[in-house]
């Protein structure tokens, strides 16, 4: 007898939570996505004009954007562990695209310089190994703030002549001045061509929106999955983008 | 004869506090099943949420890849699990005390990550949400409502089982459990 009153309340519990999941799943999922999707992501890519630094190929069935800022201690965690080995074998077969969007953080002394030298070393073709010298030797420059000693060693010094000329409309930062404060609502307070760049990058972070460094999200056939914050480490993420292209 | 007043008070409160917690359960699983792009429901659909509620659970830098890999593909089928079970009602001493210690262990976690200065999302019911005072607030409050209904439960269950209470009051607490 209570054995058959447990049973059927085991039934009636389940066939109504049952009910309800199906009823509201969809209607949830609907709400949920309108909600959360932010302008940019209507393309379900990456704008081109969004793209200034960027590894791979750009016909890759997966599109991964990334926010970061240079003197981030999880954003160097996340290149090492992760980005190296998603680079060498996901991005060089031509599954993954790579893109990268600056963020640096107020609190990073030498992150919005860091940022600086990365774009001008973009323009020169350098991005990728400018990149990697800079969080392989995060630790060191995030000390004395001599960015530029290891982007030297990073190319030919025809390469760093020309990178360290287009800098030269880029002041360091004057004393007491900190990142945050060299530009007003997007427009450089100076001449730094670099700075435009990096603001956009801001901006089109805030509307993810970005509030830790590293963020990052993912495009797959129209679709965004993401933002995400943090390290995860590559075997993780590996399998998530086996998934993603085994639909 | 009927149930006293106290009694009837704390029945109703009960079932109050089991529904809440069933639910947070359910919603959470719901959450981190459902699509996350998207899109229809499907089995694919679903290996792909479970994968990325997988790097959700490694960005806690607190177990192996493996070991957040296994997490991650057991914790929402389990939450599922125990939301039906807590509202159920049945042996409701145990499951409230398993989803207080379950909550107890997620809070554990959240407040270990907050400390070591860790800014990731928390996960708990789907992507998107950031690990800050807000999230530990409502996960304080959650672990309260469940540390309240395993006290409720025992409550009832002894009130039951005193002889001072009459045969209806029995009957109907039997019903509540």
């Amino acid at each position: 007898m209570k054995f058959r009153r447990v049973a059927q309340r085991w039934l009636a519990t389940g066939v109504l939570a049952i009910a309800a999941i199906v009823v509201a799943a969809p209607a949830l999922a609907t709400k949920q996505t309108a909600k959360h999707t932010p302008p940019v992501t209507k393309t379900s890519t990456v704008p081109d004009e969004y793209i200034v630094k960027a590894i791979g190929s750009k016909s890759a069935p997966i599109t991964m954007e990334v926010f970061s800022d240079y003197q981030c201690p999880s954003c160097g965690s996340l290149y090492e562990q992760t980005l190296k080995p998603l680079i060498s074998d996901y991005v060089a077969s031509g599954k993954v695209y790579l893109v990268h969007h600056d963020f640096p953080l107020p609190l990073h002394k030498y992150g919005y310089e860091a940022a600086r030298w990365v774009n001008a070393a973009a323009v020169a073709g350098k991005y990728p190994e400018v990149e990697a010298a800079l969080y392989d030797n995060q630790a060191a420059w995030s000390a004395d703030g001599n960015i530029q000693k290891y982007v030297a060693a990073a190319m030919s010094p025809v390469d760093f002549r020309r990178v360290a000329k287009m800098m030269e409309a880029c002041p360091p930062p004057a004393a007491g001045v900190t990142p945050a404060s060299y530009s007003q609502a997007g427009k450089p307070a100076h001449g730094c061509p670099f700075d435009a760049s990096i603001e956009k990058d801001k901006a089109l972070g805030n509307t993810v929106p970005v509030s830790a460094t590293p963020t990052f999200r993912f495009y797959y056939k129209g679709k965004t999955y993401g933002p995400m914050s943090g390290v995860v480490s590559w075997p993780i993420m590996k399998q998530f983008l086996d998934q993603v292209m085994s639909q | 004869m009927a149930a006293t007043p106290r009694s009837q008070t704390g029945r109703i409160l009960l079932l109050i506090g089991r529904i809440a917690l069933a639910s947070i359960f359910l919603v959470a699983a719901y959450g981190k099943l459902k699509p996350q792009a998207p899109g229809p429901w499907s089995v694919g659909s679903m290996k792909t949420s479970l994968s990325m509620f997988a790097m959700q659970v490694d960005s806690f830098q607190l177990l192996s890849s493996s070991s957040a890999d296994l997490v991650a593909h057991t914790l929402p089928f389990f939450e599922l699990f125990l939301g039906l079970w807590v509202l159920s009602g049945i042996v409701l001493r145990l499951s409230s005390l398993v989803s207080t210690l379950l909550l107890g262990g997620f809070f554990a976690t959240l407040i270990r990550t907050y400390l070591m200065g860790l800014e990731i999302n928390c996960g708990c019911f789907g992507p998107g949400e950031r690990l800050g005072p807000k999230r530990l607030a409502l996960e304080s409050l959650m672990l309260v409502l469940s540390l309240g209904v395993t006290i409720g439960a025992f409550i009832m269950a002894r009130r039951k089982s005193a002889p001072a209470e009459s045969t209806t009051s029995a009957v109907g607490l039997e019903q509540a459990r």
